[in-house]
């Protein structure tokens, strides 16, 4: 039981970091580097670098207040 | 209410020091538009990191479990004996 809640950790550091390193580098680095370099071609054109965060905390924010309305709903018909 | 006090405080302070970098110019205006996305975001990940970090190293005691089931088990015969039903179900 330790072992799988010990992947499931370790799955989350990794995704954060990467997550960090990549967000870092794609809004604060590349600017600075020529436009024909090659790494341009591992990143996306950089207004998603803001599309893509707001369409995640728009669909958290969804997913949130879905949650709370069903636990909401499922506890008003068990109390009625 | 101190503590809403104390988070609002912590809010205008970093909005302050936004416009602040906005009309000064030290940095250039791209990123200054997009600090506060990027703060956001750090935020985030900072959190998730802090969950895997506690998940990964999360301390069991499996002496201190073994003493708790043998405490259980103890309690249930007692009550047991004395005729009080203990199955929870």
């Amino acid at each position: 039981m330790e072992l799988a809640d010990k992947a499931v950790g370790f799955l989350l550091t990794t995704i954060s970091l990467s997550i960090f390193s990549y967000y870092t580098f794609w809004v604060l680095i590349l600017p600075f580097v020529d436009s024909d370099h090659f790494i341009h071609m591992y990143f996306l054109s950089r207004e998603y670098a803001i599309i893509i965060p707001l369409f995640a905390g728009i669909t958290l924010l969804c997913f949130l207040s879905m949650f709370i309305g069903y636990v909401m709903l499922k506890s008003k018909k068990k109390s009625a | 209410m101190k503590h809403i006090l104390k988070i609002l405080g912590l809010l205008v302070t970093v909005s302050a020091i936004w416009i602040g970098l906005l009309q000064a110019s030290i940095v250039s205006s791209s990123y200054a538009w997009l600090l506060p996305v990027y703060l956001i975001v750090l935020l985030g990940c900072y959190g998730l990191f802090m969950v895997g970090v506690g998940l990964m190293f999360f301390p069991t005691c499996p002496q201190e479990s073994h003493l708790l089931q043998k405490d259980i088990a103890e309690a249930k015969d007692f009550l047991k004996r004395k005729g009080i039903d203990v199955n929870s179900d």
